[in-house]
């Protein structure tokens, strides 16, 4: 075998070898490394480099290397712009004299490496460019067209390799996507606790997409501002940096498209470049909150390292954002609901305290004249529970529902009558109680009543006061009326007892003093009876006959 | 023997008062118009006015406190058909010498006029 020969045979053993890595292998990563190692000693270069292409920002990012410094293959300019053109359109360019043109944007770093000149390759695949690849040499030479094309179907196999890969890796990323995407719904639709919830989520989504952390901002409805609703793996300090809404990349994902930025630290739709810096962050998912197209909030799914996200990627965060969101509504909801029905229980309990602590009796009745409502005061004075009153009819608590003619309160009320209060005399032992009974509608939205409201008030000792007061006055009366009396008749009194002694004095005829003295004793009386009536301080109502009756007089002074 | 002075609104009162006190030999002055009797006891001094409380135009204390002024040595007895702690104590309080309630017994108002007149005279 002679030279070309051999070396055809060791291009089809490291050709075999490739495309057995890349049937057997699925990580296109390992085919990469394989090829930037394999390639120098075969091509007698001195080094190999991939660059694969970043869908998203169009620019080359690094997929493996071999024979060259980090800092050379850090640059920034891979080549210049008519190179890449050529390359992009599908055809190898080779650069002689790399370190020595002055044209070249990578003149002084070549030469720092010692790199004299580079054939540069596309890899394409299925007629689309999907990155490149760089043959650097120290030397000054040149490449065959065997070798050129043998590159080229190298080349030509990392793209398959890297196709091949992306999509084994996608399927099982889709695969482990759906199972996530399903216990995720599952654990945050098990709780409606909102903060677990969104403390689950974040934790979910930067483990199973292998990120340094995750973030999630939520809509403030009220303040239509982003607050921070949850955060893993990355620092407060971090967090407190500030506010992000007015960020590029948050104002697009606000009107609903999804954000990956692949180098932070040179993107323009990204502030706090230091602080991201400082926190170790890379690149950026961001995505939507939605529930039901409405987008109530941002997630950011951050790395430490450099990461192009892939289409799936980007679906499944989203995805992912879904099913938060609709759990984050319905949790909110939840709180929403405890929160009135702790307000409604607060206010209950206090109209129960006002109620309860009335001096006066409280019944409230349905249409049906059942007890809906009956408040302590009543209960006490009932001696009953409350479970026993509730539900009774009326007619079975008001004692006697007609008196004379007037109807209980309550009858009235539902009569349509004008309400009448109702006094009512109980006794209980040895004591009289007096209690007044009033009701009041209430109106349903239509004006018809819906329930009537009863207040039964202890009146006792008002009513012992009037009675007093009635009782005095009539005293009063009586007295003013027996001085009064009185006093007219002493004065006639005095001058016919006072006349009789004078003329019994005088009169010396026995039977004349006889009936004198009869005279002089009943007008004596009668003078102690005006002195009686004088003297009076109270009366006693007693029997005369059949159905009159009399007074007499007390003096509580004797 | 006393110059006295009668007035009740009821004429046969004041004459019944003049008969018993002139059996007694006391000089009686029978009244039943305030401003007479108060006209007479301005020209004619008198030892004891014999007061009823209830009289035509004033009352018989209001009658008093003017006699009294005219002539504070003047005792006093109020006779009234209807006794009050409030008359009795004004009428003291003006000056009078007893307070009797009406009917009095004939022989009681000679005991109190006999009384009145010969007690000392108020310091």
């Amino acid at each position: 075998m002679n030279i070309s020969q051999a070396r055809e045979q060791q291009f089809l053993d490291v050709y075999q070898k490739i495309t057995r890595l890349t049937s057997m292998v699925l990580d296109h990563q390992e085919v990469m490394d394989a090829i930037v190692r394999s390639l120098p000693k075969l091509l007698e270069i001195d080094a190999c480099t991939i660059r694969l292409l970043d869908n998203s920002t169009r620019s080359f990012v690094l997929g493996a290397a071999h024979g060259v410094s980090l800092e050379y293959i850090s640059r920034e300019v891979i080549d210049t712009d008519a190179t890449m053109a050529m390359v992009q359109s599908g055809y190898p360019v080779f650069s002689p004299h790399v370190d020595e043109d002055p044209s070249l944007p990578f003149r002084d770093a070549a030469n720092r490496e010692g790199i004299k000149s580079v054939l540069t390759l596309p890899i394409v695949f299925q007629g689309k460019l999907t990155g490149i690849m760089r043959l650097l040499i120290k030397t000054e030479r040149s490449f065959t067209s065997d070798e050129i094309s043998f590159a080229m179907a190298l080349a030509e196999q990392v793209g398959l390799a890297i196709a091949h890969g992306r999509m084994f890796k996608e399927m099982e990323v889709q695969l482990d996507f759906l199972r996530e995407i399903q216990a995720l719904s599952t654990l945050v639709n098990s709780t409606l606790d909102l903060d677990r919830i969104l403390s689950t989520m974040v934790e979910r989504v930067a483990i199973t997409m292998g990120a340094k952390g995750c973030t999630l901002r939520l809509l403030n409805p009220a303040t239509n501002t982003l607050e921070l609703a949850a955060a893993y793996g990355v620092s407060s300090k971090y967090l407190q940096r500030g506010e992000v809404e007015n960020e590029r990349n948050i104002k697009m994902v606000l009107a609903g498209e999804p954000v990956a930025i692949y180098d932070l630290h040179h993107d323009q739709r990204v502030d706090y470049l230091q602080q991201m810096a400082d926190e170790g962050i890379i690149s950026l998912l961001a995505v939507p909150l939605k529930v039901d197209q409405e987008i109530i909030g941002v997630m950011r799914i951050l790395t430490d390292v450099p990461r192009v996200f892939s289409s799936i990627e980007v679906q499944f965060a989203v995805t992912l954002a879904e099913v938060g969101g609709t759990a984050i509504r319905n949790a909110r909801n939840y709180r929403k609901i405890n929160l009135l029905f702790g307000q409604i229980e607060e206010h209950e309990r206090f109209l129960n305290d006002i109620i309860n602590s009335l001096p006066h009796q409280l019944l409230v009745f349905d249409q049906r004249r059942r007890v809906v409502l009956a408040n302590k005061v009543f209960l006490a004075a009932m001696g009953k529970e409350e479970s026993e009153v509730l539900g009774m009819n009326y007619g079975d608590l008001c004692s006697s529902s007609v008196i004379g003619a007037i109807s209980c309160p309550v009858d009235q009320i539902i009569q349509d009558q004008k309400m009448k209060p109702l006094v009512q005399e109980y006794r209980s032992g040895d004591q009289q109680h007096w209690f007044e009974r009033t009701a009041s509608p209430l109106y349903d939205a239509e004006g018809r009543i819906e329930y009537v409201i009863e207040i039964i008030r202890d009146i006792t000792s008002e009513h012992m006061l009037a009675e007093e007061k009635l009782q005095s006055g009539k005293l009063q009366g009586i007295v003013e009326l027996a001085g009064t009396v009185a006093h007219e008749i002493n004065s006639p009194l005095f001058v016919a007892l006072g006349t009789a002694q004078l003329l019994i004095e005088e009169s010396d005829q026995s039977p004349i003093i006889n009936e004198l003295g009869i005279i002089i004793r009943n007008l004596q009386q009668i003078s102690d009876l005006t002195k009686k009536m004088t003297s009076m301080t109270g009366f006693v109502s007693r029997d005369y006959v059949g159905a009159s009756r009399l007074l007499s007089f007390t003096d509580d002074s004797r | 023997m006393a110059e006295i002075l009668s007035l009740d609104d009821v004429l046969d009162a004041t004459v019944l008062v003049g008969k018993i006190l002139r059996k007694k030999g006391h000089v009686v002055h029978t009244f039943t118009e305030e401003d007479e009797a108060i006209a007479f006891a301005r020209q004619h001094p008198v030892d004891l006015a014999i007061l009823d409380i209830k009289l035509k135009k004033m009352s018989g204390i209001e009658v008093l406190a003017l006699l009294k002024e005219e002539n504070p040595a003047m005792r006093a007895i109020m006779l009234t058909g209807y006794p009050t702690v409030e008359t009795a104590r004004e009428a003291i309080s003006l000056g009078a010498d007893e307070y009797c309630v009406k009917p009095i017994d004939r022989i009681e108002l000679e005991e109190k006029v006999e009384k009145v007149l010969n007690a000392r005279p108020r310091q």
